[in-house]
């Protein structure tokens, strides 16, 4: 009877269990400065997944952009190469404040249903987002797989950006508060698809890689 | 002669400020992946320091596991045109969908005032779960055919339209039916989800009011 009792009770334990998820599953948790960073990022994080919206999550240490809700993984994007002005700087929540322009197509009253939408063709490649507390992400895309002809112009437009930061780094007030830079390279398709997916006012925490 | 002296010295003079903000700006150091600037945090100096980082730890992913929903919840990716029903990491519908097609349209006499045909991002919650639904069309529906708004509310009564259920989650956006099936997996909508009939009976089914919608 008592085996019963104890198996039946197991029975409904095993759901909070099985319920137990690997936040990070990369994390050693024995190298104290992972597990320091991986604990100020879940002590931010669930700030932003008690409420309803969705948030990004920007891992370096595994590369992946995550689109997030609850703590759940939504959508995530590979990175192919970042690089960064400062670490500390990524530190905290940060939210966007400002995104390309999306191009909308205005429908002529009258000429029928079927008038061309948008579509992640019609988003950005190559753009910048910039986030309060001051931070901005840079978005390239990888020239990787393109032809000869799209490589030379996205390189050219990667060039041309290099030159527009490194310009506005120079003529920045240094004396003001200081502006992290995240660059991030990404497949043409993964920079189209996180323009789309991006919301005014997105919250963005980032995990840094630490030393192994 | 003069008319030459005049843009040489201006040059010099811009070079020089070039000069000068080059030597006083910080120079940016970048951090890559391959040579990270890795975080780096002093060891703990006994290992009952760590079993209380490792503790903090899992209390706090423990947390976050508790946010997520524990009934199935509805996903949607607005930019690939996909709806799933999940139930923690498990699929158990997995649809093409038609959402917002991100078009604007002017509103009469508006300056700036305009309809912007998006699917809205973020977590809803079904509100309402209807039973073939009759659609009361909105001034938008009107206006973009070229027709006049009625002024009689019977007029904006259609029926047949949305298929036999319509899920509401709020803002008059409802996941529904549609009569073009073949315009599926494309963004043509005014913001709501168009499904299949036999997903969208999957979905009704699936879901109940207060089931999570999330939408990216």
């Amino acid at each position: 009877m008592n085996l019963c009792a104890i198996f039946f009770l197991l029975a409904f334990t095993a759901p909070s269990w099985a319920r137990d998820i690997e936040v990070f599953p990369d994390l050693n948790l024995k190298n104290t400065s992972e597990l320091k960073e991986a604990t100020r990022v879940l002590e931010e994080e669930l700030k932003l997944a008690a409420r309803p919206q969705t948030y990004l999550l920007i891992d370096l240490g595994r590369s992946t952009i995550h689109i997030k809700g609850r703590g759940i993984g939504l959508h995530h994007i590979p990175i192919i190469a970042w690089s960064t002005s400062s670490s500390e700087g990524l530190k905290g929540i940060h939210r966007l404040v400002a995104r390309p322009p999306v191009v909308r197509r205005k429908i002529e009253p009258g000429a029928g249903i079927e008038q061309e939408p948008i579509s992640l063709v019609d988003m950005p490649t190559d753009y910048v987002l910039a986030f309060n507390p001051s931070l901005s992400v840079t978005v390239v895309p990888s020239v990787a797989g393109e032809g000869l002809l799209q490589s030379a112009v996205l390189m050219g437009k990667a060039g041309w950006r290099t030159m527009k930061d490194w310009t506005s780094a120079l003529l920045t007030d240094h004396s003001s508060e200081p502006t992290s830079h995240l660059r991030l390279t990404l497949s043409v398709d993964h920079a189209q698809s996180l323009a789309w997916s991006l919301v005014d006012g997105m919250a963005l925490v980032i995990r840094r890689p630490t030393a192994k | 002669m003069r008319r030459l002296l005049l843009p040489t010295s201006a040059a010099v003079l811009l070079l020089l400020l070039l000069l000068l903000l080059v030597m006083t700006a910080r120079t940016p150091s970048l951090v890559t992946p391959e040579a990270p600037q890795a975080v780096q945090q002093p060891p703990f100096r006994d290992n009952a320091g760590l079993r209380t980082m490792q503790a903090r730890y899992k209390v706090l992913s423990k947390q976050l596991s508790q946010l997520m929903p524990n009934q199935p919840y509805i996903l949607v990716d607005t930019a690939r045109n996909r709806l799933y029903v999940k139930h923690q990491e498990q699929v158990v519908l997995d649809a093409i969908a038609s959402t917002g097609s991100g078009t604007i349209l002017d509103k009469p006499g508006g300056v700036n005032n305009q309809w912007v045909f998006d699917t809205p991002r973020g977590e809803f919650l079904v509100k309402s779960k209807l039973t073939n639904p009759t659609w009361i069309k909105p001034d938008w529906a009107f206006i973009e055919e070229g027709l006049a708004v009625p002024r009689n509310a019977a007029d904006r009564a259609e029926q047949g339209v949305l298929g036999e259920y319509a899920l509401g989650f709020g803002q008059g956006y409802f996941i529904h039916g549609t009569l073009y099936t073949r315009l599926l997996g494309r963004n043509v909508t005014h913001g709501c989800i168009r499904l299949n009939d036999n997903d969208l009976k999957g979905v009704y089914k699936l879901a109940r009011v207060g089931t999570p919608i999330m939408i990216f």
